[in-house]
């Protein structure tokens, strides 16, 4: 599982550059699915037939956020947008990988009082990036504008911490893969993993269109109250369990889906969470929101300094979200 | 090429009121077109078939940045509120057109001899003066719901052109040039003039259901930010420098293999362009990914001052980005 | 049959948290078919769709069921445990409120308190009160109570001078009181139209179900009933007033052949009516229904409300009389 997890989060692929981390999910799940689809957009749909007439579906998106190079001066730094949720505080003492470069951030700052200014009150127009090159025409070949960049940051392994760039949201694209190795599905069981979500729910919003399936879980970290003088109106801390999401500021989850699970992880003694997110959302907002509409929740993992480049999970937490989607994957209860 | 961009700014089409634009436009496109149709919501849905059976879609809006009657007050005088994203500072001492019956009115500002210090604007204390004393004689000219356009003011200046309503009139005007350029579509080419998308990329959602486009463009006249308050740095365009390609913006990353293509037809074809450099505002590409899941594609003509009433294009630009068009619409792209 | 005021108390009574209808659903669906034939079904968000089958126009009503609340997020020491919102709440509202939490065994009740000014400090006296600030003391059945039970404010309906009704959540319930005996009058006609009420799920928060219903039943017109501020006055807005009759929205949202129609029979008709701008957005299921599919006729009336989103909001009830009148003969001439 570990080596999964390292090998999906190591791999660079920003919102709408995701052909990189769908061929390695495919790659994996070679073997454990009856068949497979790419969408017009790049949305990746698995499935494994069932015994059953029903349809459930499990997903989660393969994009990571990342920088978008927008313009090169005279002296060959870099100007960058932001694609997805990143601060320019994240950025600020760790590097970005771009496909032919890496670049460090710096800040402007005429002089100490503004370069303070400037960091009290951080945004992308006060930073820029500096590949090492010495001219434009250098910056250019190696970065040319419109190029994307995501954290450079490895996989860390310390034992049931996990720490990675992009747990958001490759361990729920793991998580997945997992359950449709491990599965025998009672009911037809489809995967999808939905590109550009950090931008705008873009992939999600169109993925189940066509399936129409009886009920869909959105598989994503969320956040965590953990920490020291952490957020005081959650309950939410690593190796507790997955948190089974009553709302998020996007979507409240079927609460049919939310005693689904709380049941499956009862009846096991399988420990979990109950979330509630102040601020953010998932997929299950435009899989609702689809057509006639798909009753939709989410599992999630509970995950700190997510949108950092370093993101910290606890193994324990994965685990378990599996135990709970491989049960209910191969229950023969009715699915609503 | 036509270029009917003159006349196409000058017309009132404010988001929800575009009906005399679809008319304009219908005129000049419908005896060159396959089909014609007009959507349950105002969108105008030209089809040109083309070599293969698969569907393009490409856009432009007909709404412009604009303002409702939102009250009749007791002076005589009209409160407003936005229809789109407009900075309250550009619409002071303007001259505006009320409603179906074109009624003229001027948004006054308080005389500088009479202000204490800096007084900040807001669409609050903004008032449309039609000339009426009391309400009772106003509410005889217009109505709570009628439209405020910015009034007509356009003017071209050689190869300059200013006036209102360039974002988008100008891909307006490109796509009934190119319509009427009669090219040699590769794919079955719906070309879509829709309706409010300042006020929510509303009208694009519907017509891609309608269409369901395997690939779309969307044509808008953008950003730019090339003046000299603004550091080089965070400019969005340029103006002079060609048709600007999106990679990304609000809400969608834009196709990487529809991207591609177009850059390498601009360098192939040695046609001058820019790479959108800010990511900020969305448009209808987003609308339509997320509504049929199509791939698409921004390229949008240079402007300065949009969502004010008065902006500024140059029009080797729109030549530029013409040219490009031309050559995208003749190839297979996906 | 209908009787708007004992209705409307009823329904403010019953608590229908944004994704947890059912109470209000049961009881509108029960009203329903008591009152016509008609054909009742559950879509696949539980929206509750009343159809009233003829020939003519399909012509769909919506209504949103459910109401603001307010969810367990953690537990502190004691009794004590912090709450969120469903739904936009002015967290000064909720002070020194009791409110109800639907537990697993039952109905509990705790205090949000506020400290005795005599011991407070000018800092906290001078506080912009946030939901961080505040917490919720359960007084019954505290250990019976978990992170994510919902709790409503615990408003008993009454009426003011006779010509008002007070009481929470009559945001939306006074829709669904004129929807209902709009229903009833329609007894009285010949109807040229094929009638749908749609009392859908989750307005208030998160992925509201009349999208959905909308795509679904994809009508020629959608009429969404809400509410609207009433007897404040809003800068370039005119004032709107209790007592003065249903609101007739404009604005882009609007379909304005449909609009001048029905304000034309409401001169007709002697209802005294009001008008509302506009913008952007109406804030209301209109803005996601009219771009449905391939756009559908929207139009917006509501129903003039005082103080929305607190405990004790205000109708008059003579203003649900006129909505429903004029509803009812609209209706029975197939919207024209």
């Amino acid at each position: 599982m570990k080596e999964l997890i390292k090998k999906l989060t190591e791999i660079k692929s920003p919102s709408g550059r995701e052909d990189n981390i769908r061929n390695a999910i495919l790659e994996e799940l070679k073997g454990y699915i009856d068949g497979y689809e790419i969408d017009k957009l790049g949305n990746l749909i698995v499935w494994k037939k069932g015994k059953k007439d029903g349809k459930i579906l499990l997903d989660a998106h393969m994009d990571e956020i990342g920088v978008l190079a927008t313009y090169i001066d005279e002296k060959g730094f870099i100007r960058i947008e932001p694609i997805g949720g990143v601060s320019p505080y994240n950025l600020l003492g760790s590097s970005i990988a771009f496909p032919q470069a890496e670049g460090f951030v710096g800040v402007e700052g005429e002089t100490s009082e503004e370069l303070s200014k400037n960091i009290k009150n951080l945004d992308f127009d006060k930073i820029f990036v500096d590949i090492g090159a010495k001219s434009r025409e250098e910056a250019e070949r190696l970065v040319p504008p419109g190029t994307f960049g995501v954290y450079s940051a490895n996989f860390k392994d310390l034992g049931e911490r996990l720490v990675s760039k992009a747990m958001d949201d490759r361990i729920g694209c793991a998580i997945i893969i997992e359950v449709f190795k491990r599965s025998n599905p009672y009911y037809t069981l489809y995967g999808t993993f939905s590109i550009q979500e950090e931008i705008g729910l873009v992939g999600a919003s169109v993925v189940a269109f066509d399936i129409k399936p009886d009920l869909a879980i959105a598989i994503d970290v969320t956040a965590h109250s953990d920490t020291p003088k952490g957020p005081k109106r959650m309950s939410l801390e690593l190796g507790k369990g997955p948190a089974i999401k009553i709302k998020d500021s996007a979507s409240i989850s079927d609460r049919r889906i939310v005693e689904k699970l709380k049941n499956i992880a009862e009846k096991n003694g399988i420990p979990y969470q109950i979330e509630i997110l102040l601020r953010g959302g998932t997929n299950a907002a435009a899989l609702q929101r689809t057509g006639e509409g798909i009753p939709a929740g989410t599992l999630s993992i509970p995950t700190r300094y997510v949108h950092s480049p370093h993101e910290m999970i606890d193994i324990n937490d994965v685990e378990n979200a599996i135990r709970i989607l491989k049960i209910l994957v191969e229950s023969d209860k009715s699915l609503l | 090429m036509k270029l009917f961009l003159k006349e196409l700014s000058d017309i009132p089409g404010v988001s929800g009121f575009e009906g005399k634009v679809r008319e304009f436009i219908k005129e000049k496109i419908k005896d060159k077109v396959d089909q014609i149709e007009v959507d349950k919501l105002g969108n105008l849905i030209a089809f040109k078939k083309g070599k293969v059976n698969k569907k393009l879609m490409i856009s432009a809006h007909m709404d412009e940045v604009g303002f409702i009657v939102s009250n009749i007050e007791e002076d005589g005088k009209l409160s407003i509120l936005p229809l789109g994203s407009i900075d309250p500072r550009v619409v002071l001492g303007k001259k505006v057109v009320v409603g179906e019956k074109q009624i003229l009115g001027v948004i006054g500002s308080k005389p500088i001899h009479l202000m204490e210090g800096y007084e900040k604007v807001s669409f609050e204390n903004i008032k449309v003066d039609i000339g009426t004393t009391k309400k009772q004689e106003a509410e005889a000219k217009v109505k709570i719901g009628d439209f405020v356009s910015f009034a007509p003011n356009a003017m071209v200046h050689g190869e300059w052109i200013s006036g209102k309503a360039l974002d988008d009139r100008g891909g307006c005007s490109l796509l009934i040039d190119l319509i009427l350029e009669d090219l040699d579509l590769y794919y079955d080419t719906f070309f879509a003039f829709v309706i409010q998308e300042e006020t929510g990329l509303r009208g694009s959602g519907p017509c891609a259901f309608k269409i369901k486009p395997d690939l779309a463009i969307v044509i808008e006249t953008t950003t730019s930010g090339d003046n000299p308050e603004f550091p080089e740095a965070r400019r969005s365009s340029e103006l002079g420098k060609g048709p600007v390609i999106t990679p990304a913006h609000r809400g969608y990353v834009n196709d990487e293999r529809l991207f591609n293509f177009a850059v390498k037809v601009a360098e192939e074809n040695k046609i001058p362009y820019q790479i959108k450099r800010r990511t900020a505002g969305g448009t209808d590409a987003a609308r339509i990914a997320i509504t049929t899941g199509t791939p698409s594609l921004v390229i949008s003509i240079p402007s300065r001052y949009i969502h004010s009433p008065i902006c500024v294009l140059n029009i080797n630009d729109y030549r530029n980005t013409f040219k490009l068009l031309s050559l995208i619409l003749i190839k297979e792209v996906l | 049959m209908v009787e708007i005021k004992e209705v409307l108390k009823n329904l403010s009574n019953l608590d229908g948290p944004s994704g947890y209808e059912q109470p209000v659903l049961e009881y509108i669906e029960n009203v329903a078919k008591k009152i016509a034939n008609v054909e009742i079904n559950i879509d696949k968000h539980g929206n509750l769709i009343v159809r009233r089958p003829g020939k003519g126009k399909r012509i769909a009503l919506f209504a949103h069921t459910d109401e603001i609340a307010f969810v367990i997020t953690k537990k502190e020491f004691g009794n004590y445990f912090r709450i969120h919102t469903f739904g936009g709440v002015d967290p000064k509202v909720v002070i020194s409120q009791r409110l109800r939490i639907h537990t697993k065994e039952g109905i509990s009740y705790g205090v949000v308190g506020m400290l005795e000014p005599h011991l407070q400090t000018e800092e906290i006296r001078q506080k912009n009160i946030t939901f961080d600030d505040l917490f919720i003391d359960i007084v019954e059945k505290a250990d019976k109570v978990q992170i994510g039970d919902l709790a409503t404010f615990d408003s008993e309906a009454f009426e003011l001078n006779e010509k008002y009704i007070a009481g929470k959540a009559l945001d939306n319930r006074a829709s669904c009181t004129a929807l209902l005996y709009t229903l009833e009058l329609l007894n009285q006609f010949i109807v040229s139209g094929d009638i749908y009420f749609v009392f859908s799920v989750r307005e208030e928060d998160g992925v509201s179900g009349a999208i959905n219903a909308s795509y679904q039943i994809n009508p020629d017109l959608a009429i969404v009933l809400d509410v609207t501020h009433g007897d404040i006055q809003r800068p370039s807005y005119p004032k709107i007033e209790t007592g003065k009759g249903p609101v007739l929205d404009i604005g882009p949202m609007i379909d304005y052949d449909y609009f001048n129609k029905i304000k034309n029979l409401a001169e007709k008709l002697s209802v005294n009516y009001q008008i509302e701008p506009n913008g952007n957005h109406s804030s209301t299921d209109t803005d996601s229904i009219q771009i449905a599919r391939e756009g559908i006729s929207t139009l917006l009336i509501s129903i003039p409300l005082r103080y929305m989103h607190t405990p004790y909001e205000v109708v008059n009830i003579k203003d649900i009389e006129e909505t429903a009148r004029l509803l009812s003969f609209f209706l029975a001439r197939g919207g024209e």
